[in-house]
């Protein structure tokens, strides 16, 4: 009797306590699965900024940053590719991303010299994936106006380098 | 939070070498040492119990009851740790309601629960029953609202419904002792299961965990029984002390030897992760392993206790050394349980360097909280040995009042 | 009053508790023997079942992968968090090996040994393995991880209840308690990109395609033809994960 009553009771509150999909797939919520699909996104892809963008894609994928994805630089736009329009403007959620003046430590992140950049082996430089330079020595120089050092985009063109 | 990061910062700038970015935050700490000293404590204490009950060793008989009270004011509050260190402590029932069937720590709730009611809460409310009843009719208000709701308004004390419960209590120790090495050697096999950490996976890890547990939970009854004997003025029984000190010297043997076995089975093999933990023996670990788990924990006990084998000092003066000698084996297999869990998680699974690991004082980590799930149990002990006191049971041969 | 409880309904009810209580523990214990392993076998199906490839030649560390994971999936900015990151391995000529990995290579590196000593030097993306045999999904005690029918390893932050057992299991250092939603949290292989068709942040920004993925169960995928015609090795293989993460010349120095 009281065997029936408590195993009942156990199952009884186990049934309230596990949640209804639990199982549906295995030993997990199967809700977990969809709730799972459905965060919210936060980059959208290159090929989406083409739309508005299209000259500035088009120098992109003919120079040698084709590889590159516009958001790896600018950081995530999914909200900005869906609202912006003429009217409408949402800004890049990640100024603090890529600053126009802090290019010089933007662009070293890929292309300051290192050894594991330029894959030596056996003293000789055996191959390169990315071409490197010397923050600290390539085109050091400053500005004759503001005395600030001079961006790799007053020289390089971003996009299309 | 941002004390939380501050505190994170602090600890990366004394990481030593490489370690993973996610390591360098333990995930388990304090809380997780307790846990399977709690655990420890239990077993060994019950198993301590089983020895006069089931082995008959009667010498032992002073400690009986304080064994099984101490065992049971430890058990309950051994999963008050766990429960406090998870990140969703509201959650908790899930381990009940869903257990993974793969997990080691799956089963815990059950081995737990199974522990808890079956086999101490029964056997000592069968040990107790008619004392209970007894008890009930000289007490007055709430105490006796107590006894009388232990023993469920029933004041059956027949010879033969006392013999019946001397036997279910007789078949309840058989079925706890390998409750009690299930208890702990699982807790052991959580560790011991984890591939991932050289530091914990060794089969041996249950098997160390138990002994390491007989010995702490002899240890601490030991202890208690000098310490309430002196609060309660009377004399200790020296057999009965004596003979614990026999037993605690022959499981410190067993123990050694184990750790002992694993560690040189360990330098003998000397796996890919040797180099890491070697240097984690011998730099952070130093203090803790060496000194305090080794030294003062296992040797100077095993040596001292191993003298009195042969030589008797006064009973004074033995009286000392074992209040002395419980007091470090306890201190030692604390560190044990330490160099376990926070030695697992100092070196880093790449095996190319340390993070660093100091505890607040607040904090659901903190030394506060971990201070309190110590305290707590000597206050339900406490409270047991008020309810259930050992020393005024009735011996059977006294003739019983009847109502 | 008291009504002496008649002796033998006190012993039925003793014996029915002892029964019961038996009888849970005992499905609780008997069960897991049916599975106490995982399965060995790869997991059979229709659908994809994804892998992945990294290419440590074409890896240049600059940390687009650990930055765009960290903003895709609102991962703490502080550098104790991370589900994608990368380290730099640098041996020297006398065999000594510097592993570095500042913020897990986000404000990119800075080579730390003078280049005459060094005798090579390279970058190793980590992230999940995203193992079939996994040992944080074997280890979670209430099945709040687990393995996707696309072979991703999820954890569902509605139901871990934060025990870090899934932590201590990961050989490989992927996952971490999520100090902000205080439950564990990996790499989901962005599951809400994948599952929209879209490739998961750090594929997506990685500039010179040194990491791809794909599905391994058609032998005509990209992933698949990658394995072939490179010597792929997955780390820790003696660890038997089922590890899902191939590396294209992998040193034996990683770990
Ligand atoms: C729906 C059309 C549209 C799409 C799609 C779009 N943009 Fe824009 N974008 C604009 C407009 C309009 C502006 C000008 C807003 C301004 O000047 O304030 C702009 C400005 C910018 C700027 C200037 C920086 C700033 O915020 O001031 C950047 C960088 C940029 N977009 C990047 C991107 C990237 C990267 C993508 C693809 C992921 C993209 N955009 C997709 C419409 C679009
Ligand atoms: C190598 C990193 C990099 C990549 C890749 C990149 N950009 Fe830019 N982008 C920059 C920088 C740096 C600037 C600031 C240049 C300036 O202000 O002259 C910029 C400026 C812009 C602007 C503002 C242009 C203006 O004249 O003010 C837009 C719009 C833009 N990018 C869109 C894109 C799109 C679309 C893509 C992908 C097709 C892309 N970018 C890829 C680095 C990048
Ligand atoms: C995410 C990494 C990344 C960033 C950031 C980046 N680059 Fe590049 N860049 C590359 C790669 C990869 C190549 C080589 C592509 C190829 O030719 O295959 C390249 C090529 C170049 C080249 C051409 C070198 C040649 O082959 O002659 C120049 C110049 C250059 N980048 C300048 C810049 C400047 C200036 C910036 C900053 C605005 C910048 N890059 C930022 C990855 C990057
Ligand atoms: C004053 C203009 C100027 C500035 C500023 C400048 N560059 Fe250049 N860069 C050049 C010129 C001109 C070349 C081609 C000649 C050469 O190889 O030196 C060049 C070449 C390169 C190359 C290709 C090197 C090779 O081996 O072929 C890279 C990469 C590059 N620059 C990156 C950068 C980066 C990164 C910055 C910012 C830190 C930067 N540059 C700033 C003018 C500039």
């Amino acid at each position: 009797m009281t065997f029936a009553v408590v195993i009942a009771l156990f199952l009884g509150v186990r049934y309230l306590l596990v949640p209804k999909s639990f199982g549906e797939y295995g030993h997990y919520r199967g809700l977990a699965l969809a709730e799972n699909a459905d965060r919210p996104l936060h980059y959208s892809t290159s090929a989406n900024c083409a739309r508005c963008h299209e000259d500035i894609f088009g120098d992109k994928s003919k120079g040698h940053h084709a590889g590159l994805s516009c958001e790896g630089c600018h950081g995530p736009a999914g909200k900005h590719v869906l609202f912006s329009d003429s009217t409408h403007t949402i800004k890049l959620a990640d100024s603090l991303i890529l600053k126009r003046d802090s290019t010089r430590q933007f662009c070293a992140v890929c292309h300051e010299k290192n050894a594991a950049r330029i894959k030596i082996l056996f003293d000789t430089i055996n191959k390169s994936v990315v071409k490197v330079v010397e923050e600290k020595k390539h085109n050091h120089l400053f500005d004759k106006e503001t005395h600030k050092l001079l961006n790799c985009i007053e020289c390089h063109n971003p996009h299309d380098p | 939070m941002d004390m939380h990061f501050q505190h994170l910062y602090e600890v990366l700038s004394h990481v030593k070498g490489f370690i993973y970015p996610n390591e360098i935050e333990l995930s388990w700490s304090i809380l997780i040492v307790q846990y399977p000293y709690i655990t420890g404590l239990v077993a060994g204490a019950f198993i301590l119990a089983s020895l006069e009950r089931v082995f008959k060793v009667k010498v032992l008989g002073p400690t009986y009851n304080i064994a099984l009270l101490t065992a049971l004011a430890f058990l309950m509050v051994a999963t008050m740790p766990l429960i406090s260190h998870l990140g969703k402590p509201q959650r908790a029932y899930e381990i009940m309601t869903t257990p993974h069937s793969t997990s080691a720590m799956a089963i815990f709730g059950f081995v737990y629960l199974w522990y808890l009611m079956v086999v101490l809460l029964l056997e000592i409310w069968f040990d107790n029953r008619r004392d209970m009843i007894l008890w009930s009719q000289k007490s007055t208000g709430f105490k006796r609202f107590l006894y009388r709701a232990f023993t469920l308004y029933s004041n059956d004390i027949s010879p033969r419904s006392v013999a019946l419960d001397d036997k279910i209590g007789y078949i309840i120790t058989i079925v706890g002792i390998p409750s009690a090495f299930l208890l702990h050697g699982y807790v052991g096999f959580i560790f011991g299961s984890v591939k991932a950490n050289p530091w914990w996976s060794t089969v041996l890890m249950p098997v160390i965990f138990l002994f390491s547990a007989m010995v702490s939970g002899i240890a601490l009854v030991m202890f208690l029984y000098m310490v309430i004997s002196r609060l309660r003025k009377v004399k200790v029984d020296m057999a009965c002390l004596d003979t614990i000190a026999k037993y605690l010297f022959y499981i410190l043997i067993l123990d050694f030897t184990l750790e002992a076995l694993d560690q040189i089975h360990r330098i003998y093999e000397a796996e890919e992760s040797f180099e890491i933990l070697s240097l984690l023996v011998s730099g952070k670990l130093y203090i803790t392993l060496i000194i305090f788990q080794v030294f003062m924990g296992m040797l100077i006990p095993l040596f001292t206790l191993g003298l009195f084998q042969f030589y008797k000092p006064s009973e004074k003066i033995r009286r000392i050394t074992y209040l002395l000698i419980s007091m470090l084996v306890l201190f030692g297999i604390f560190w044990m349980r330490w160099n376990v869990v926070i030695g697992g998680q100092l070196f880093s699974k790449s095996f190319y360097g340390f993070t660093d690991f100091k505890i607040g004082l607040i904090g659901s980590e903190g030394y506060l909280m971990a201070a309190l799930w110590f305290v707590v149990p000597f206050l339900i002990l406490a409270f047991l040995l008020w309810l259930l006191p050992p020393w005024k049971k009735h011996p059977l041969e006294e003739p019983v009042s009847a109502e | 009053m008291r009504k002496p409880m008649d002796k033998s309904s006190r012993r039925t009810f003793l014996k029915s508790g002892l029964v019961l209580a038996g009888g849970v523990v005992a499905s609780g214990l008997l069960k897991p023997f049916n599975a106490v392993v995982l399965a060995g076998d790869k997991p059979k199906g229709e659908g994809p079942w994804y892998g992945i490839g990294i290419d440590i030649e074409k890896c240049i560390g600059c940390g687009r992968c650990a930055k765009s994971c960290k903003l895709e999936n609102n991962v703490p900015m502080e550098p104790f968090y991370f589900r994608s990151w990368v380290e730099q391995y640098t041996i020297k000529k006398d065999g000594e090996v510097t592993i570095v990995s500042p913020n897990g290579g986000i404000d990119g590196f800075k080579q730390t040994v003078p280049d005459n000593e060094i005798f090579k030097s390279f970058f190793v993306p980590k992230m999940c393995n995203h193992c079939y045999k996994s040992p944080c999904v074997q280890v979670c005690p209430v099945g709040a991880t687990f393995v996707s029918p696309e072979g991703v390893v999820l954890v569902d932050p509605n139901y871990c209840i934060g025990c870090r057992y899934c932590v201590q299991a990961c050989p490989y250092g992927c996952r971490f308690l999520n100090p902000e939603k205080n439950v564990a949290d990996k790499c989901t292989f962005c599951y809400h990109r994948l599952q929209k068709g879209m490739s998961p942040a750090c594929f997506a920004n990685c500039p010179t395609k040194a990491r791809i993925y794909g599905n391994l169960r058609d032998k005509s995928s990209e992933l698949v033809s990658f394995i072939k015609n490179h010597t792929c090795m997955v780390l820790k293989p003696n660890l038997n994960t089922g590890s899902k993460l191939f590396y294209n010349a992998l040193s034996m120095e990683v770990r």
